[in-house]
C-alpha cells in the first residue's frame, strides 16, 4: 500500500499555478492517482482548491487564513507537515517555484525529511525516493536517494506536463489554524506591492526565451530581441554585457550570478557564449544562436544556429514567426 | 626544496595576479601594443591592488614579498601582457638599490612617501657607450660642496617618461673607471632632467622607453646610495635580485604562447583532421612543454635559493638565460603552429615573439648571462 | 548591525568536470575550491552594508571540509570580514545542505547576528535550502531571491525587493532575519594584496559539529553523469535573411517540435 502524497499549492492570478499542477503530475505518477491529496493555504483557498479536482485530484486540504497569504513560510511549513501526517504521507512535493523550494527547506527540519530541489525527476526506488536533478549550472545531472520516513520534494519548473484537465471534485478538509504555534505567525513585512515585470512571461517560467547580448551593440538595438519575443510569447533575457551596460536592468540576467532558466527554447542572439552566461540556460532543450562569429563558443552548445549579421537575421525571423502563426 | 608544491598563501598570490592579469591586462595588452600605449589606469589599478611595489618591505609601504612570491607573481602578469610587467620589473629594479644599499635615514625618506600613492620608478644605469659594460659609462656626477652635479645621458630607460623617482648612476671620477661609478636617488622634476620622446619598441610597447638627458642637476649628497664609487658593485647586486623575475616574466610570455599554439592546434583541422593529431605539431608542443617546465622550475630554484640568503648568481643566469631564450623560442614555435594566421596582427602570437625578444637583451644580455655562468661554473672546478 | 554572512565553497567555474571512480559524485582531485556566485556577492552585500553603517561588523562562517573551508573563510577576511568562524567537517565530500544548515545555526547562534546573509543557492549543488532550513533552527524569518538589499537605520527596517514568479514584490522587514540574496555584484570587490597576507595570520574560531544530529531523513547521491558532449550546432545554410528565418522556423517547427 502506498503512503499518501501530499501536494502543495501555490496561486498564480487566483487560481493553482502552472507549477502546482506539474506537481500533482508528478506525484500521481509516482504513487498512482488515488494516493495524491491536495494542499492550499491562503486567505481564501476553498475557491481555487477546486483547480485540485479537475487535475484528478479527489481530496485536499484547506487552510484559511488572512495571515497566510504572502510568505509566511514557519506556520506554512507547521500545517503541511500536521496535514501530511494525518493522512500518513511519506512524501511532499511542491511546484517549481521560490514558494515551493522555501517550503521544502523548511520541511526539511520541521519535518525531517530527506529533501530535494530542482528535481527533474521523481520515481522510487524501492522504500526511497529518486531524483534527478541538474547541477553545476545543468552541465550535470545528479541522482539521489532521499531515505528515510519522509521525503520532500520541488520540482524544477517545467519537469512534468500538467495533468489532463478532467472535469473532477476534489473533496475539501479544513485544517485547523489554532495548531500553529504563536511564535510562527511572527509578523515579518508591513506591505508587500507585487510589481509586475513586464508584459511578457517571466523569465524563469517562460518557455521560450529569447536573450540579446553583446552583439546588439547598442541599447537603441534591443527593441529587434523584444520584438522577436513578442512573435514567439517569449520572455527576454539579456548577458551580463547588456545588463553590465546598462541596456537592461539586472533582472533581466541569465547566467551564474543572474536568473537560471530551462525553456524548451532558448534563444541566444549576439551572445557568444562565455561560461558565465552557459551557466545560466545551458539545461535549455533546444537552443538556438544567432552570431556574426562562426567560432563563438555557443555554437558549440547550441542545436541550431545561424552565422549571419542579427540586424538583418531577426527582424526576417520575426516577421516569419509572425507569418507562421498568423498574427 | 623537496616540496614543490605552494603554500595556500602563495596560491592565494598567484591567484591575485592571475585574476588581474586576466581580468585587467590581457584585453588591453593588444590594443596597447599596437598604439604603443602606456596604460597608466592599469598601473594605478595594480597599484591600488599593493601589485606594484612588490620588493619594498610592508613597513615603509610596499608589499614586501620574497623573490619566490615576486616570481609566482611575475609570470601570471606576463601571461597577460609582458610589456606591462616590464613597466612592473623595472619600477621594481629601480627601487631595489634603495632597500640595499640605502641608509635606515634615506629608505624612510624615499620610499614612504614614495609608496604611500601611486608613483614610478626608473632605473637609469645603460647608456649609449654601451649597455654591457656600464663602468665605461659617461654621465658623471661632479662634487661641489654638499652637492653633485651630474651631467650625461642615459638611453632606453624603462619608465622614464612616467617616472617621478630616478635611481641614477654616475660617475664621481672617470679615472677609476668602474671604481668611480655611484648611485643617485634623483627626481624626475629636478631642475636639468629632460627625457625624450618615447622609443619606438619592436615589442614590450605598453612599457614606456626614452632617453632621459642630465644637464648640471644638482643633487645633494645625502641623495648618494652608499659611498662614492659604491654604485658599480650596488648595480650588479641589484641585477643579481632582479635577474630571476625577468626569468618569470619570459615563462609568463613562453606559457602564454604554449597555450595559444594548444589550443589552436586542437580547433584548426587540415587534411581531414585537427592539426593537433599530426605529428610534426605534436614534436612542436611537446618541446614547448619541455621548454616552459625547465623555465619555470629553474626560475623557482633560483629564486627559492635567494630567499634563503644565497647569492644564486649562477642559478639566476641560467634561469633568466634559460627562460628568455626559451620565451623567444616557444614563441617562434607558436607562430610556425599558427602558420600563415600566425604572421597576422590581428592573431596574438606575433605580439608574444615580439616582447619574448626583448628578455634576451635587457637586465643583462644573455651573451654576458653565458659569462657570468662559465665563469661561476668555472670557479668551482677551479 | 552585527552582520553574519554564511559562504561554502565551490568548484571554480572554470573547472572541468570529471565523474569520480564510483560514478556517484564529482571527481574533487584536483578542482579548485573558491568563493564565488551568490556566495561572494553576499560577502559583497554584507562589506557594502558594513560601510554604509558604520559601527557594524561582518561575521563570516562556513560548514566543510578541510582544507577549502578554510580557504574560502580566509579569501572572506582578505575582502574585509571581521570575523570567521568555521564548523570542521570530515574531509573529503562536503556536508549535504541540511546537514550543513544545522552546523551554520550552530556557529550562527553562539555570535551576535542580527542580519543573517547567504547566497540564494551554491553554484555546485544548486540547493537552496539553506535559508530556510536556518530559519527553522534559529526561529527567525528567512527571505529567498532577494535584490536591492538596504538597511533603514532611522526606521529599523530592512527594504528590499524578492524576483518572484509573480514579479518583483517589494518588502520590508524587521531584525532579526535571514536573506538569501540573489544580487549579482557585477564587479565585486578584490582583495588587495596587503589584505590577502594579514588574512593568514588572523584567527578563525571553531565551533565542533553536533556530534549526535538528529534522526532525519538523508539524501545519498547514487549516479553523477556528464551529458554526452554537445557535437555543435547544425548551421542553417542561406543565401538571405528570409531564408535563414523560413529555414530556422522549419526545423524548430519539424524537427525539434518546439515552435509556439
Amino acid at each position: 500500500m502506498t503512503a499518501p502524497t501530499l501536494v502543495v499549492g501555490e496561486l498564480h492570478d487566483g487560481a493553482l499555478s502552472d507549477a502546482t499542477k506539474e506537481a500533482v503530475a508528478a506525484a500521481q505518477s509516482v504513487s498512482g492517482k488515488e494516493n495524491v491529496v491536495g494542499f492550499l493555504a491562503g486567505s481564501s483557498p476553498r475557491g481555487p482548491a477546486a483547480g485540485f479536482g479537475r487535475c484528478g485530484v479527489a481530496r485536499a486540504f484547506v487552510a484559511e487564513d488572512p495571515r497566510l497569504d504572502g510568505a509566511i513560510d514557519a506556520a506554512v511549513a507547521h500545517l503541511v507537515a500536521s496535514a501530511a501526517d494525518s493522512v500518513g504521507a511519506d512524501l511532499v512535493v511542491v511546484g517549481g517555484s521560490t514558494f515551493g523550494r522555501d517550503l521544502v527547506a523548511r520541511l526539511a527540519v520541521r519535518w525531517n525529511a530527506a529533501v530535494a530541489t530542482g528535481v527533474t525527476s521523481l520515481s522510487r526506488a524501492g522504500a526511497a525516493v529518486e531524483v534527478r536533478r541538474p547541477v553545476f549550472g545543468g552541465r550535470a545531472t545528479e541522482t539521489r536517494h532521499l531515505e528515510g520516513a519522509h521525503a520532500a520534494v520541488a520540482l524544477r519548473p517545467h519537469a512534468a506536463a500538467a495533468p489532463p484537465e478532467v472535469p473532477g471534485e476534489v473533496a475539501l478538509t479544513a485544517v485547523p489554524i489554532e495548531g500553529v504555534p504563536p511564535a510562527l505567525w511572527a509578523p515579518k513585512c508591513s506591505g508587500v506591492k507585487a510589481v509586475a515585470q513586464g508584459a511578457g512571461p517571466s523569465l524563469t517560467d517562460a518557455s521560450i526565451v529569447v536573450s540579446g547580448g553583446r552583439g546588439v551593440r547598442a541599447a537603441e538595438n534591443f527593441h529587434l530581441i523584444d520584438e522577436l519575443a513578442v512573435s514567439l510569447g517569449a520572455a527576454v533575457g539579456a548577458s551580463r554585457a547588456v545588463t553590465d551596460a546598462g541596456w537592461r536592468p539586472d533582472s533581466y540576467q541569465v547566467g551564474q550570478t543572474g536568473k537560471q532558466v530551462s525553456p524548451q527554447l532558448y534563444v541566444a542572439v549576439g551572445i557568444s557564449g562565455a561560461i558565465q552566461h552557459l551557466m545560466g540556460m545551458i539545461s535549455s532543450r533546444v537552443i538556438v544562436a544567432i552570431n556574426s562569429d562562426a567560432s563563438a563558443p555557443i555554437f558549440k552548445v547550441a542545436d541550431y544556429g545561424i552565422v549571419g549579421d542579427l540586424f538583418q537575421v531577426v527582424p526576417a525571423l520575426t516577421q516569419e514567426v509572425r507569418r507562421a502563426r498568423g498574427q | 626544496m623537496p616540496d614543490f608544491s605552494l603554500t595556500p598563501e602563495q596560491e592565494s598570490l598567484r591567484d591575485l595576479a592571475r585574476k588581474f592579469a586576466r581580468t585587467e591586462m590581457a584585453p588591453h595588452a593588444a590594443e596597447c601594443d599596437r598604439a604603443s600605449r602606456f596604460p597608466e589606469e592599469i598601473y594605478r589599478k595594480a597599484y591600488d591592488l599593493g601589485l606594484l611595489n612588490l620588493n619594498v618591505p610592508a613597513e615603509y609601504g610596499g608589499s614586501g614579498l620574497g623573490l619566490f612570491e615576486q616570481c609566482l607573481i611575475v609570470e601570471e602578469l606576463a601571461y597577460g601582457c609582458g610589456g606591462m610587467t616590464t613597466t612592473v620589473i623595472a619600477h621594481c629594479l629601480a627601487l631595489e638599490p634603495i632597500l640595499l644599499d640605502g641608509s635606515p635615514e634615506q629608505k624612510e625618506r624615499f620610499l614612504k612617501p614614495f609608496c604611500a600613492e601611486y608613483h614610478i620608478a626608473a632605473f637609469a644605469l645603460t647608456e649609449p657607450s654601451g649597455g654591457s659594460d656600464p663602468g665605461s659609462m659617461r654621465t658623471l656626477a661632479r662634487r661641489d660642496g654638499d652637492q653633485y652635479v651630474i651631467s650625461g645621458e642615459k638611453c632606453f630607460i624603462s619608465n622614464a617618461p612616467q617616472a617621478s623617482l630616478l635611481l641614477v648612476f654616475a660617475n664621481v671620477d672617470p679615472t677609476l673607471r668602474h671604481k668611480g661609478v655611484t648611485a643617485f636617488v634623483v627626481p624626475r622634476s629636478a631642475e636639468g632632467v629632460t627625457v625624450g620622446p618615447d622609443d619606438e619598441k619592436m615589442g614590450h610597447r605598453a612599457s614606456s622607453t626614452a632617453t632621459i638627458r642630465f644637464d648640471n642637476v644638482r643633487v645633494p649628497a645625502s641623495d648618494r646610495l652608499g659611498a662614492e664609487g659604491n654604485g658599480f658593485s650596488l648595480a650588479m647586486r641589484t641585477l643579481d635580485q632582479t635577474r630571476t623575475p625577468i626569468g618569470a616574466l619570459a615563462t609568463g610570455i613562453a606559457q602564454a604562447a604554449m597555450d595559444h599554439a594548444a589550443a589552436y592546434s586542437l580547433k584548426r583541422e587540415t587534411f581531414g583532421k585537427p592539426i593537433s593529431e599530426h605529428q610534426a605539431i605534436q614534436i612542436k608542443l611537446a618541446n614547448m612543454a619541455q621548454a616552459v617546465h625547465a623555465a619555470r622550475l629553474l626560475t623557482w630554484r633560483a629564486a627559492w635559493l635567494i630567499d634563503r640568503g644565497q647569492k644564486g648568481t649562477l642559478e639566476s643566469s641560467i634561469a633568466k638565460c634559460y627562460a628568455s631564450d626559451a620565451a623567444f623560442d616557444v614563441a617562434n614555435e607558436a607562430i610556425q603552429t599558427f602558420g600563415g594566421y600566425g604572421y597576422m596582427r590581428e592573431y596574438p602570437v606575433e605580439k608574444l615573439l615580439r616582447d619574448a625578444k626583448l628578455t634576451q637583451i635587457y637586465e643583462g644580455a644573455n651573451e654576458i648571462q653565458r659569462i657570468v655562468i662559465a665563469r661561476e661554473l668555472l670557479r668551482g672546478y677551479g | 548591525m552585527e552582520i553574519v554572512v554564511c559562504v561554502k565553497p565551490v568548484p571554480d567555474a572554470e573547472t572541468r568536470l570529471r565523474v569520480a571512480a564510483d560514478g556517484t559524485t564529482l571527481d574533487i582531485e584536483a578542482v579548485k575550491f573558491v568563493l564565488t556566485g551568490y556566495d561572494e556577492s553576499a560577502v559583497e552585500q554584507a562589506l557594502l552594508l558594513k560601510e554604509a553603517n558604520p559601527g557594524s561588523k561582518v561575521h563570516v562562517v562556513s560548514a566543510g571540509p578541510p582544507p577549502r573551508t578554510e580557504e574560502v573563510l580566509r579569501a572572506s577576511l582578505a575582502l574585509g570580514c571581521d570575523l570567521a568562524t568555521w564548523v570542521e567537517t570530515p574531509p573529503g565530500v562536503a556536508p549535504d545542505p541540511v546537514s550543513a544548515a544545522r552546523a551554520l545555526a550552530r556557529a550562527v547562534s553562539a555570535v551576535p547576528h542580527d542580519l543573517v546573509l547567504c547566497g540564494k543557492n551554491a553554484g555546485d549543488d544548486e540547493a537552496g535550502l539553506v535559508a530556510g532550513a536556518l530559519g527553522e533552527l534559529l526561529g527567525v524569518p528567512d527571505f529567498s531571491s532577494v535584490l536591492d538589499l538596504r538597511w533603514d537605520a532611522a526606521a529599523s527596517r530592512l527594504r528590499f525587493q524578492r524576483s518572484t514568479e509573480a514579479g518583483m514584490e517589494t518588502w520590508e522587514a524587521s531584525l532579526p532575519c535571514i536573506v538569501a540574496l540573489q544580487q549579482a555584484w557585477n564587479d565585486p570587490r578584490t582583495a588587495k594584496l596587503p589584505s590577502i597576507l594579514k588574512s593568514r595570520r588572523l584567527p578563525i574560531a571553531k565551533v565542533p559539529p553536533d556530534p549526535a544530529p538528529p534522526a532525519a531523513g538523508t539524501t545519498r547521491p547514487t549516479k553523477f553523469e556528464l551529458p554526452p558532449p554537445r557535437t555543435g550546432a547544425k548551421l542553417i545554410e542561406f543565401k538571405t535573411p528570409e531564408e535563414a528565418a523560413q529555414k530556422l522556423v522549419k526545423v524548430l517547427k519539424e524537427e525539434a517540435k518546439v515552435f509556439p
